[in-house]
């Protein structure tokens, strides 16, 4: 998977942003106590507040923690285009943004790299995703890579 | 204290097999109302339930058209928690004197593939390969053992421990040892859990019959107290499977209040146990899950696993007939299993895996998507 920033359709609206200056996660933050959720919730699960205002995250952050994909998802759910003889292995992170901890893929690393603390920040990364027609779009999708990772 | 008594249980084989879930769910709740000495016709109420096999009522078909109610239970791999906590309440409440709860399942092979929908999430989380319950067991033990210094023998020792308990047990369906070397050279699944260190969905069923410890001495002279159920949703800041964020703010596991409220309701505490079964999805659920149902302190696990504490013949034996490692995951029965086993146990009728000393107080721990316990404190 490569690093770099591309150009294509978001996987989903109201995920992240591009802007000028580089991609943005969307969250929300709770008016009454401060909870920042990822992406934006309707409501807060903590002080059970009912608005939540939508917020851009932290681009950069500390790695929580992180495992392997080792096989194939089953499809569906999942989507990626790739066959089961062609599926690459991929890895999986939670990344302290300081206010909140987010999901994301990790790219830019080997495993046996990865180090829980170290610096991370946030990339668009290309994913070819399968339609139920069987047609493929290359969509984008939000992931973490070292910090300075090519 | 409850007042309700187990004065029954039966199984149906874990594995894979040609029968329905259904089919081996009737089967389990027939050994088990052998085992009480009653017939259906004698039951007041059954609460059952499968996450993949059907629904559970229609199993009156099979058992008998006597008109007793039967109730649906669909709470995920709690489901077999929440039938047994549905008939204490139905029994305490005294709408029965005598109920049977009964689990199955027959999952197809390889990791569940649940929707983003069914879990309130969006669709991106799942077709973008961020939903799968093996990410999640990774990625909670991955930095439990950066805070808690586990090791990776630690987790090789549990399932080692899990496949040597399946072959001392007729009903198990992984009866094949692996060593603690074997484990750790398996297939890395999700970092640091290899293929061996997981549970793989299956199929078989779990029954109970319960009655009002008044009238228990009607039926057996060793009926088995069940001093408390207990379930739990999660709290805010636990970590739980299917989160695509967390709060920075982190808190206990609904398996910390789960426990905590079975043990209060039971007047006994983690000190007091002599068999123990936890949901062990994977080497590191039940390393975790150790601390978060109060049996050490977090870390401990370290020494105490790797001093053969949790073994059969160690201070608290965990997962005696194999757990989730060497049984399989049929959901819906596995919750049910559990209590089997310890009831077993505390009969001293569990064989050549029976745990020595005469054990008299047992625990079962049941968690599962989307964060959700249920425990129970056994008493004879």
């Amino acid at each position: 998977m490569e690093t770099g920033e591309s150009t294509g359709r978001p996987v989903a609206p109201g995920v992240f942003e591009v802007r000028r200056d580089g991609p943005v996660l969307i969250g929300a933050t709770c008016p009454s106590c401060g909870v920042t959720s990822f992406p934006v919730e309707s409501s807060c699960p903590r002080c059970l507040s009912e608005t939540m205002e939508p917020c851009d995250l932290p681009r950069s952050g500390v790695l929580w923690s992180w495992t392997t994909q080792g096989f194939p998802p089953k499809s569906p759910p999942f989507r990626g285009a790739a066959s089961a003889d062609s599926f690459e292995p991929y890895l999986v992170g939670y990344i302290d943004l300081g206010r909140v901890i987010v999901e994301a893929r990790l790219v830019g690393v080997e495993p046996a790299a990865v180090r829980i603390g170290q610096a991370v920040e946030l990339r668009l990364v290309p994913f070819p995703m399968s339609a139920d027609d069987g047609s493929v779009d290359d969509v984008l999708i939000h992931a973490f890579a070292p910090v300075g990772a090519p | 204290m409850s007042g309700v008594s187990i004065i029954g249980v039966g199984l149906h084989p874990f594995g894979r097999h040609v029968a329905s879930g259904l089919e081996q769910g009737a089967i389990a709740a027939r050994a088990a109302m052998h085992d009480a000495g009653i017939s259906w016709s004698d039951v007041d109420y059954a609460f059952g339930g499968s996450d993949d096999a059907g629904r559970a009522d229609t199993m009156v078909a099979r058992l008998g058209l006597t008109g007793v109610p039967f109730i649906n239970v669909a709470n995920g791999c709690a489901t077999g928690g929440s039938s047994l906590i549905s008939a204490v309440n139905a029994l305490e409440a005294g709408a029965a004197d005598v109920a049977v709860v009964v689990g199955f399942d027959k999952h197809p092979k390889g990791a569940f593939d649940p929707s983003a929908e069914e879990y309130g999430l969006p669709e991106w989380y799942a077709a973008t390969g961020l939903m799968l319950t093996t990410q999640f067991f990774g990625l909670k033990i991955q930095r439990y053992m950066h805070e808690h210094g586990i090791s990776a023998s630690t987790l090789a020792k549990v399932a080692a421990k899990a496949y040597r308990n399946g072959t001392l047990n007729p009903n198990a369906w992984r009866r094949n040892p692996y060593t603690e070397e074997q484990v750790l050279a398996s297939t890395t699944l999700a970092d640091p859990l290899t293929k061996l260190m997981f549970c793989s969905p299956a199929e078989g069923g779990a029954a109970l019959v319960l009655c009002r410890s008044a009238i228990a001495r009607r039926f057996t002279s060793r009926a088995v107290q069940l001093r408390s159920a207990a379930l739990h949703s999660r709290p805010f800041g636990s970590f739980e499977v299917f989160s695509p964020w967390l709060s920075v703010e982190r808190g206990d596991s609904p398996s910390v209040n789960a426990a905590r409220s079975a043990f209060e309701r039971a007047g006994v505490g983690p000190d007091d146990v002599h068999v123990a079964q936890l949901q062990d999805t994977e080497s590191g659920a039940e390393v975790m899950h150790l601390a978060e149902c109060g049996f050490c302190e977090h870390g401990e696990q370290e020494r105490m696993i790797q001093d053969g504490e949790t073994e059969l013949t160690g201070r608290l034996p965990v997962n005696t007939d194999g757990g989730c490692l060497a049984n399989g995951e049929p959901i819906g029965a596995s919750g049910l299993r559990q209590v089997v086993e310890v009831v077993t146990q505390l009969r001293g009728a569990a064989g050549d895996r029976q745990v020595p000393g005469d054990p008299r107080v047992g625990f079962t721990h049941v968690y599962g998507a989307p964060g959700v316990s249920a425990c129970t404190v056994l008493t004879r």
